[in-house]
């Protein structure tokens, strides 16, 4: 019954994309992509919910093999939840585009490739999707940009997701030479094999998901694609890495050792803590953004990690709740992301430059795109009743309850871990007060802010069906975490309901707490009543508040720089010009350096480089020399075969 | 027993709560040699605010006029989030400890979105100062619910406070880790000497102060009420889980205004011992308590 849904989805987005190249049919057909994804994702919800499976199960042999089971499921439906959002957005975005035909193709296949990594079932197909998902992005970046800047960032995202994502090569390869795709109990606990698959694709797939030390490329590339592709990027591409891992690292490997669980948790906390703290640090809307996705894959990682030490230590009825905390917050992180990120194009498409600090007053201006922006912010931010804090509470408790399962060393990594997601949720506020206030409210700062006017219907459309996620996520969270816990493939007791009731926890009824907040704060704005005085403008001792004495994004941030000096090593410039004794101009630049790339990837790019000179005398281009590299290589293995060491 | 101690919990969080920092600055007073305000001063000040207009600001919009409303409205959930003592229903909110920190961060964050709407620098100067220490506080105040929780094996708040009352609890040195860090949280929260002053408005030094510079009437009575019961809400936490409480339900209902009191005085104390530190030295201070919860932390790990 439901394969012939699949297929049909599949199909309309295959047509879509094939007339996503007519120049007449490019709307007709991202409508159809938007349709087919959208498709895709009800019957991937649909199979979640129903427990049902369809197609052929995980081989290690090299046929080709697709198939949808409950994890599969629930990742089609994140991708639909947020494909469909993304491409009736990118149907208006794209219209007056030059390139929208390119570009139009390229979303369809883009997403055709997360189906199909989803959706594979045997090494060389998964590997395929693995590329092809890679691969498409740049291309859709580079049709859309043709810039130097935008070429070297491109270049840059293909070489650091190859030469890390060789990690996914190597783990699935090494897998499925153990027979250990889809479990089977292949591994022994604690083998060399099992740690050393576990590693490389936390390596390779730590990279495509973003995780901080492998993040250099996110906030590079994220921000330069066009907004329903960025969109995509981060609500979906890298949400796929976390399928990725989820399948290796929980249900194909079995039990693994503790150490890696604790691994996971300071990947995780690493990401969380710095993604947002270089987000904070950002003046540029979409930048900003794309860092906050390296602190909610963190966010998941730590999910993940608390539920493979619980998993460890043998508490398998949390280690599931861990893992639905994971999922949990990886569809709410795409349906929150994709939302700021359409948001942040269409302000884009209204007001041109996305610097923060010439935005403000949009609230006003584009009340439907900047309420549903709002509300985005918010659930980010991690505050209730929205999805972001329904996800973040559960990540909490399994945090709390790797405290609680026994060993010393595991406890203090997840007292550790709690302290640091406490934190970032704190941090996420700092950084979305900043956001709200410097594009949605205040006075707008430009010209072009000031005409802005609200953007076409398809785009607004878009926008709000993913705030209705958002709030309908935090309200009846339950509904989808039970079912997210049982996936676990361990034999995992999880009910159904509306709220978060867990054993152990003071039990969080989502939509209790949405009720009595919202009837608290309706009730106090009736008591406040109507009478208010005349409007008064903004106290500043007497001063007026002109323009030039608006706060800025590095003004709000300062007390944090300044607290956080010692390690962020902040750099700044004040340049005062003075004649005749008077002050004329004063010029501050500053700007918070980016540590891991300073410190870590620049050494290693320089050893690269000096390594390459070096051998690069080998190619002295003479004709001898080769024939000489010949005989001696010739002479080498003779040599070596006669004493045995091959053959 | 549980419709005395809802009784106690609803009566006292949202009428008797602004008589807490009324009997702190009371006693201030009396320790510095003033005769100082009546403890019903903050009373009078919401009396008086009730019955005046309010103010908008030129150019402020919805979010300005609503900040009021959702801080104290999600203040006010967090007062019918906390028990009072280790028997009372739930109010359809749960009664989870980490819920709490989730209330809080929406009551900063509408009153900093307000800061934004407005645009006065000293709002936005107070609440960037807020936001920035508000990091460290939620780290100190999840580990020292972690440790809270470990020691009562639960974070439902009426089994936390069952689960510490008596003096078994108090063997280890978890919990009296636990309770220097929630110290340091309480001072942070109720905005008192060293972290903030309440009673400057000298701009340059303000922290909880500054964003409620540009409102008058209602909504400022709104806002001194929210911050009159995150006291209530931190001195109640400290009172029946980070110092000794009694066992027997009556007798935690009995002995906790004499703990509140007693609490107040001791702000009040250390409100006249110390001066307000430098604001960048602030998150230094609540960094030691969340390493002394860690500690805590590890000391229950070792024992357990």
């Amino acid at each position: 019954m439901t394969t012939p849904l699949l297929l049909a989805a599949i199909g309309l987005l295959a047509l879509g994309t094939v007339g996503a190249a007519g120049r007449s049919t490019l709307r007709a057909a991202l409508y159809a992509q938007a349709a087919g994804t959208g498709l895709l994702g009800l019957a991937g919800f649909w199979m979640l919910t129903a427990g049902t499976t369809a197609g052929s199960a995980f081989a290690s042999s090299f046929e080709p093999r697709f198939g949808v089971d409950g994890l599969t499921a629930f990742f089609l439906g994140t991708l639909g939840a947020v494909g469909a959002p993304a491409l009736l957005f990118a149907a208006r975005y794209l219209q007056d585009d030059l390139r929208g035909r390119a570009l139009g193709v390229l979303t369809g296949a883009f997403a055709l490739s997360l189906a199909e990594v989803l959706c594979a079932r045997d090494p060389l197909t998964f590997l395929a999707g693995w590329e092809l998902m890679t691969l498409l992005p740049a291309a859709l970046i580079l049709v859309g940009r043709s810039d130097a800047a935008s070429r070297h960032t491109v270049f840059l995202y293909v070489a650091v997701t190859h030469l890390a994502g060789a990690g996914t090569w190597i783990a699935v390869l090494l897998a499925a030479h153990a027979g250990a795709l889809g479990g089977h109990g292949a591994l022994a606990r604690g083998s060399g094999l099992q740690i050393a698959i576990a590693l490389t694709a936390l390596a390779g797939m730590g990279t495509k998901a973003g995780a901080m030390p492998f993040h250099s490329w996110l906030p590079r590339a994220h921000p330069i694609a066009p907004a329903p592709v960025s969109a995509l990027m981060s609500g979906v591409m890298i949400k796929v890495a976390v399928y990725a891992l989820v399948r290796v690292l929980v249900d194909w490997l079995g039990v693994l050792p503790l150490g890696i669980g604790v691994l996971v948790l300071a990947l995780g906390a690493l990401s969380a803590v710095g993604g947002v703290v270089y987000a904070i640090f950002q003046h540029d809307l979409k930048r900003l953004l794309a860092f906050h996705s390296i602190e909610n894959v963190g966010i998941i990682l730590l999910g993940l990690g608390a539920c493979l030490v619980l998993r460890a230590r043998g508490a398998d009825t949390w280690a599931a709740f861990a893992l639905g905390a994971a999922l949990l917050h990886t569809l709410n992180h795409a349906l929150f992301k994709a939302l700021l990120f359409l948001g942040a194009g269409s302000f884009e498409r209204a007001v041109g430059s996305l610097e923060l600090d010439r935005l403000g007053g949009l609230l006003r201006r584009m009340p439907w795109t900047g309420g549903a922006f709002l509300l985005g912010a918010m659930a980010i931010a991690g505050l209730p009743p929205l999805n972001g804090f329904a996800s973040e509470w559960l990540t909490l408790q399994a945090l709390l309850h790797v405290l609680a399962a026994g060993g010393i060393g595991d406890g203090l990594a997840g007292g550790l871990a709690l302290a640091a997601l406490a934190a970032t949720a704190a941090l996420a506020v700092l950084c979305f007060v900043k956001v709200v206030g410097l594009v949605l409210l205040g006075p707008p700062r430009r010209d072009a802010v000031a005409a802005a006017v609200e953007v076409a219907a398809p785009m607004r459309a878009a926008v709000v069906a993913l705030a209705g996620a958002c709030v309908f996520l935090g309200v009846a969270p339950g509904l989808l975490f039970g079912r997210l816990a049982r996936l676990a493939p361990w034999p995992a007791r999880a009910g159904t309901a509306v709220g978060l009731h867990l054993p152990g926890t003071g039990s969080l009824p989502t939509a209790g707490l949405a009720a009595v907040l919202a009837g608290l704060t309706a009730g106090l704005v009736v008591l406040r009543g109507r009478r208010s005085a005349a409007p008064a403008p903004t106290w500043a001792c007497g001063q007026l508040v002109e323009p030039r004495l608006r706060w800025t994004s590095a003004g709000f941030t300062k007390p944090l720089r300044l607290v956080l000096e010692a390690v962020l090593r902040p750099q700044r410039e004040i340049e005062v010009r003075r004649e005749g004794g008077l002050v004329r101009q004063v010029s501050y630049s500053g700007h918070v350096p980016q540590l891991l790339d300073e410190r870590l990837y620049r050494p290693a790019v320089e050893l690269a480089l000096g390594a390459a000179r070096h051998a690069r005398r080998l190619q002295t281009g003479r004709l001898g020399t080769y024939v000489a590299y010949l005989i001696a290589l010739v002479v080498v293995l003779l040599v070596a075969t006669r004493a045995g060491v091959i053959g | 027993m549980s419709a005395a101690s809802l009784a106690v919990q609803l009566a006292g969080g949202f009428l008797l709560a602004p008589l807490l920092p009324g009997l702190v600055q009371h006693w201030k007073a009396r320790l510095q040699g003033r005769r100082g305000p009546t403890p019903l001063q903050p009373y009078r000040e919401l009396r008086r605010l009730w019955g005046k207009s309010v103010v908008d600001v030129e150019g402020a919009g919805i979010v300005y006029r609503l900040a009021p409303a959702v801080a104290a409205g999600s203040v006010a959930t967090a007062v019918l989030l906390v028990p009072v003592a280790a028997r009372a229903p739930a109010l359809g909110v749960g009664r989870d400890a980490l819920a709490l920190l989730g209330l809080l961060a929406l009551a900063r964050f509408a009153v900093a979105a307000a800061a934004w709407d407005t645009g006065n620098g000293f709002a936005l100067m107070g609440a960037s100062r807020d936001l920035t220490i508000a990091v460290f506080v939620e780290a100190t105040l999840v580990l020292s619910v972690a440790v809270a929780a470990l020691v009562a094996g639960t974070t439902r708040l009426t089994g936390i406070v069952a689960g510490t009352a008596g003096t078994d609890a108090w063997s280890n040195p978890a919990l009296g880790l636990g309770a220097v860090a929630f110290a340091l949280v309480v001072i942070a929260e109720t905005g008192r000497q060293p972290v903030d002053n309440p009673d400057t408005h000298l701009e340059l030094t303000m922290i909880h102060e500054g964003p409620l510079l540009e409102y008058a009437g209602r909504d400022l009575a709104f806002l001194h009420w929210a911050a009159a019961a995150r006291h209530w809400l931190v001195l109640v936490l400290a009172a029946q889980v980070f110092l000794p409480h009694p066992r027997s339900v009556w007798e935690q209902l009995a002995v906790l205004p004499l703990v509140l009191a007693a609490l107040c005085g001791g702000l009040a104390i250390v409100e006249t011992l110390t001066a307000k530190m430098r604001i960048l030295l602030a998150p230094r201070l609540v960094g030691v308590g969340a390493a002394a919860a860690l500690l805590g932390i590890v000391s229950w790990l070792v024992q357990s």
